[in-house]
């Protein structure tokens, strides 16, 4: 009974409407008219007309892709059906689609589409670093060149496990078909998308000099690449908003009968935790943004001193988002680290209960810790020792979750396959990050690394070496699950060395670098340290090589060997594993019933790694 | 092929869902979204204080920079009473009163309309503009960026009026609604939404706490720009 519509949504006709929607929205921006905005006339700098153009090519964009026919038929007193396409085939994918298994693999090729163009960014980069003076670039297009790359990999990575792993496998693992608000599911998604492609205009705006951080009074009188960046956050910051929500209200409202907090898989505690810090974090980067957008249009003096504003107000508004966020960049990857471990050592994991302390911990003490950042900036000394303090207080409830993994290997039987190498991958680099961390805590020694080369390669230990190698991780251990067709063994292990050697061979010396006083965000560098850059450059350029060997495996086994990987290629005892795979449109035939303990790991029957006895099993059918 | 599922999806069997768990999804969804909100104006509250005691060159708010108090009363006690009408409409909705629920949302909704003109008036009334200080950016910012958000919230409210309306003579246990009707969703067999007056009692209730929210924050918005 499918009825035949005038015009199908999808892809095509979100990105014709978008495309038109920029032109109208430039086209109207333009007409907009006051004595005080004359300079735009003059300079051909119209900030009001390029925010409308956004504003209404992202609308374009959503209409176009099916996102208002809801909203209308609502406004029309209908009652909505909660699902649209959940049906098979690939035309679902290029499209609004509710079904959380499509949208998780909407976001692993959409995120890592733009992941891939960040880290093409961080190649010219460590290019124009072989020298100490200009090479390829001048300074300006070298700030945009910095600005590109951590802006997008901020912005993506937020979701880079949220995205793909929480969509697709936290319904399973709670024993729910859906998740509570599949079309929010659905448009956080897409939302990712058009701001992934507002950012990247930004180079034909003649870029932005202030990098991730967006700092006023920089930021305000920026030429209009600042803009792009502006749209991008904000866009970002309300996909995550709703993307925390969701997961919240599915993880509370559908969990499976009998399914108990305390036997949730610890993959979900990670998920839960970084979502409240997405629901409560990014808001106040929305808002701070769109002051920000003020300044720079209407011209409110929000963060311009001679104006009754103050620059330090945006320093402080962004961190207090800021330090929530990099915690969002860190909470999913302990998920998915403790999930793995239990899987390949064959135990239980160790310290449940002291491993969901310490993500709740870290979640209420990122919020109280955002001024580590402004040690050095001039605000009133007494403030230090508290934020000293409770920084590095979060080093407790992180070392809980070393603890953990450390007691979850103990004595276990360990496996090294390639999802396990990431996972010990994890262990090591973040422990670097985290002790590298400690030092930017202390004010007297961050008096001397801040802005340097150390706090980069610092939040690169954890934020890459951290969430990028669990990332990887999650990838090796449950793509065949999502597509029905293993990864290659071989090319993955060789993806892994390479990575994780080419990894600490370029952020191990730019820790000493840093230390020796090279600033970051400058283009030129002290001439006696251009051996320790070229090393580190080359480094860098091995570890762009490793992401194309992980390229041609996913190339290689996806589309041509298509091996099939069976239900449970790991012996897992994780509901997700007991299902086929690829998982069916409906997930599970019944919702299944959960046993009291989620990792079963150990027993008699361990010897053959069969997957008997895992942690849930089928409904009885009723009669 | 696993004892857990079979590849092939028989719609029937996935249809089953408890209808009480639309009403927890959007009950938690409401809280949730009420919670975020407050984060978002936080953002200004901590502007306004921290502009205020910081006070730049003295210009945070200098003279002859102050707010039409009156547009701004109106603004707050609009609100306010359109919280109170909605609360009460809920209550009318779960105790079978359908048609008085309709006619309180209807007042909620006008009230809640004559406080976006009020705050528009009071825009194009003021005797400061953006540039004249940290007060009077603060002002703009948070009042509009709330304007923003009351109007949405309005969208919610009239999706619920409309459904009531639209609905008005079904009996409150049977509202049978047609399969996929909405959202092109046309090859489904049944719809996962059985009863329209049920969905609206929940929505009822998830669109009262929010919208209590946005009032609450609206009235503090109010002490802070006018009051304090
Ligand atoms: C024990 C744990 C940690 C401590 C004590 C810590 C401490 C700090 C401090 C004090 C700074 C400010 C340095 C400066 O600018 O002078 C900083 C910067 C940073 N940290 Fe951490 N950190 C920790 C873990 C993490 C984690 C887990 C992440 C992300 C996953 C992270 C990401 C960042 C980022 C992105 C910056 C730099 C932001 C910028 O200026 O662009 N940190 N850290
Ligand atoms: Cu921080």
């Amino acid at each position: 009974m499918r009825r035949r519509r005038l015009v199908e949504f999808n892809l095509l006709t979100g990105v014709v409407l978008g495309i038109v929607g920029f032109y109208v929205g430039w086209w109207l921006g333009h007409l907009v008219k006051a004595p005080s905005l004359d300079y735009f006339d003059d300079t051909g700098q119209n900030d009001i007309a390029l925010f409308v153009a956004y504003f209404t090519g992202v609308v374009g964009f959503l209409v176009g892709l099916g996102f208002a026919n809801y909203p209308v038929q609502r406004m029309l007193g209908k009652p909505p059906s909660l699902r649209e396409k959940e049906t098979e085939g690939i035309g679902r994918y290029f499209g609004l689609c509710t079904d959380h298994k499509v949208v998780g693999i909407q976001y692993l090729i959409g995120i890592g589409a733009f992941i891939f163009i960040g880290g093409l960014n961080a190649m010219l980069i460590r290019f124009e670093l072989l020298r100490p003076t200009h090479l390829a670039w001048n300074g300006n297009n070298y700030l945009t060149l910095v600005g590109l790359h951590g802006t997008m990999m901020m912005g993506m990575m937020t979701s880079g496990i949220l995205g793909p792993f929480a969509n697709y496998f936290v319904p399973l693992m709670i024993g729910a078909r859906r998740m509570a608000f599949p079309r929010i599911e659905a448009l956080t998604f897409w939302l990712l998308m058009a701001a992934g492609t507002i950012l990247m205009t930004a180079l034909a705006f003649g870029g932005f000099p202030t990098g991730w951080t967006g700092y006023a009074p920089l930021s305000v009188q920026a030429n209009m690449g600042m803009d792009a960046y502006i749209a991008f956050f904000a866009l970002v910051g309300l996909s995550m908003t709703l993307l925390g929500l969701n997961m919240l209200a599915t993880v509370i409202t559908m969990r499976a009968p009998g399914l108990a907090w305390g036997r949730l898989p610890i993959f979900v505690w990670g998920t839960v935790s970084t979502s409240v810090l997405m629901l409560l974090a990014a808001p106040v980067l929305i808002s701070t943004l769109f002051m920000l957008a003020l300044d720079r249009t209407a011209q409110t003096g929000f963060f311009n001193d001679q104006a009754g504003g103050s620059p330090y107000l945006y320093e402080n508004l962004f961190w207090i988002f800021g330090h929530p966020e990099v915690y969002i960049l860190a909470l999913p990857g302990m998920g998915i680290v403790l999930e793995l471990l239990p899987v390949f050592s064959r135990k239980p994991l160790w310290g449940y209960r002291l491993a969901v302390t310490g993500l709740l911990g870290i979640t209420l003490l990122s919020f109280l810790v955002w001024q580590h950042h402004l040690f050095v900036s001039g605000i009133n000394a007494d403030l230090r020792p508290f934020y000293m303090l409770s920084t590095e207080l979060i080093s407790l409830p992180t070392g809980f979750i070393f603890v953990c993994a450390l007691g979850t290997l103990w004595a276990g039987r360990i496996r090294l396959t390639v999802p396990m190498l990431f996972a010990l991958a994890w262990v090591f680099n973040f422990l670097i990050g985290g002790l590298s961390g400690v030092f930017l805590s202390d004010v007297p020694s961050d008096v001397t690394t801040h802005g340097s080369f150390f706090s980069m390669a610092h939040f690169h230990y954890t934020i890459m070496g951290g969430l990028v190698f669990a990332f990887f991780g999650a990838v090796y251990y449950w793509l065949p699950k999502m597509t029905g067709f293993e990864l290659d063994e071989r090319l993955g292990k060789l993806h892994f060395w390479v990575m994780f050697l080419a990894f600490n061979s370029t952020f191990g010396p730019l820790l000493v670098i840093g230390f020796l006083g090279m600033p970051r965000r400058v283009v030129t560098y002290a001439g006696y340290l251009q051996g320790a850059n070229e090393w580190v450059s080359v480094s860098a350029f091995v570890l762009g090589a490793s992401m194309l060997v992980f390229v041609a495996n996913l190339v290689w086994s996806q589309v041509f060997a298509r091996v099939p990987a069976g239900a449970n290629p790991w012996g897992s005892k994780s509901i997700e594993f007991q299902l086929p795979s690829p998982v069916p449109v409906h997930d599970f035939d019944r919702i299944p019933t959960f046993g009291p303990d989620p990792y079963p790991y150990g027993g008699i029957e361990e010897a053959g790694f069969d997957g008997t006895r895992p942690a849930v099993s089928p409904a009885r059918p009723t009669p | 092929m696993t004892e857990f599922a079979h590849p092939a999806t028989d719609y029937g069997v996935v249809e089953e869902e408890p209808p009480a768990l639309l009403e927890r999804n959007l009950l938690i969804g409401s809280r949730l979204w009420a919670s975020s909100l407050v984060f978002f104006f936080f953002a200004f509250l901590f502007a306004y204080f921290y502009l205020r005691s910081l006070n730049q060159h003295g210009l945070f708010q200098p003279k002859g920079v102050s707010p039409p108090q009156a547009w701004g009363a109106v603004v707050a006690v609009c609100l306010a009473a359109s919280a109170v009408l909605l609360s009460w409409g809920a209550v009318d909705q779960r105790s079978e009163r359908r048609g008085l629920w309709r006619l309180k949302g209807v007042g909620a909704l006008a009230l809640a309309l004559v406080a976006v003109v009020a705050q528009v008036v009071a825009w194009s009334t003021l005797g400061f503009g953006p540039t004249d200080g940290g007060y009077a950016s603060v002002y703009l910012g948070w009042t509009g960026l709330y304007t923003i958000f009351v109007v949405g919230s309005l969208y919610w409210l009239e999706t619920c009026l409309a459904l009531s309306f639209r609905y008005r003579d079904e009996p409150f246990g049977r509202a049978e609604v047609e399969p996929g009707d909405a959202s092109g969703d046309d090859y489904r067999e049944a719809p996962d939404i059985r009863n329209a007056v049920h969905l609206n009692t929940a929505e009822l209730a998830a669109l009262t706490f929010t919208w209590t929210t946005m009032a609450v924050i609206g009235v503090v918005t109010w002490v802070v720009l006018y009051l304090a």
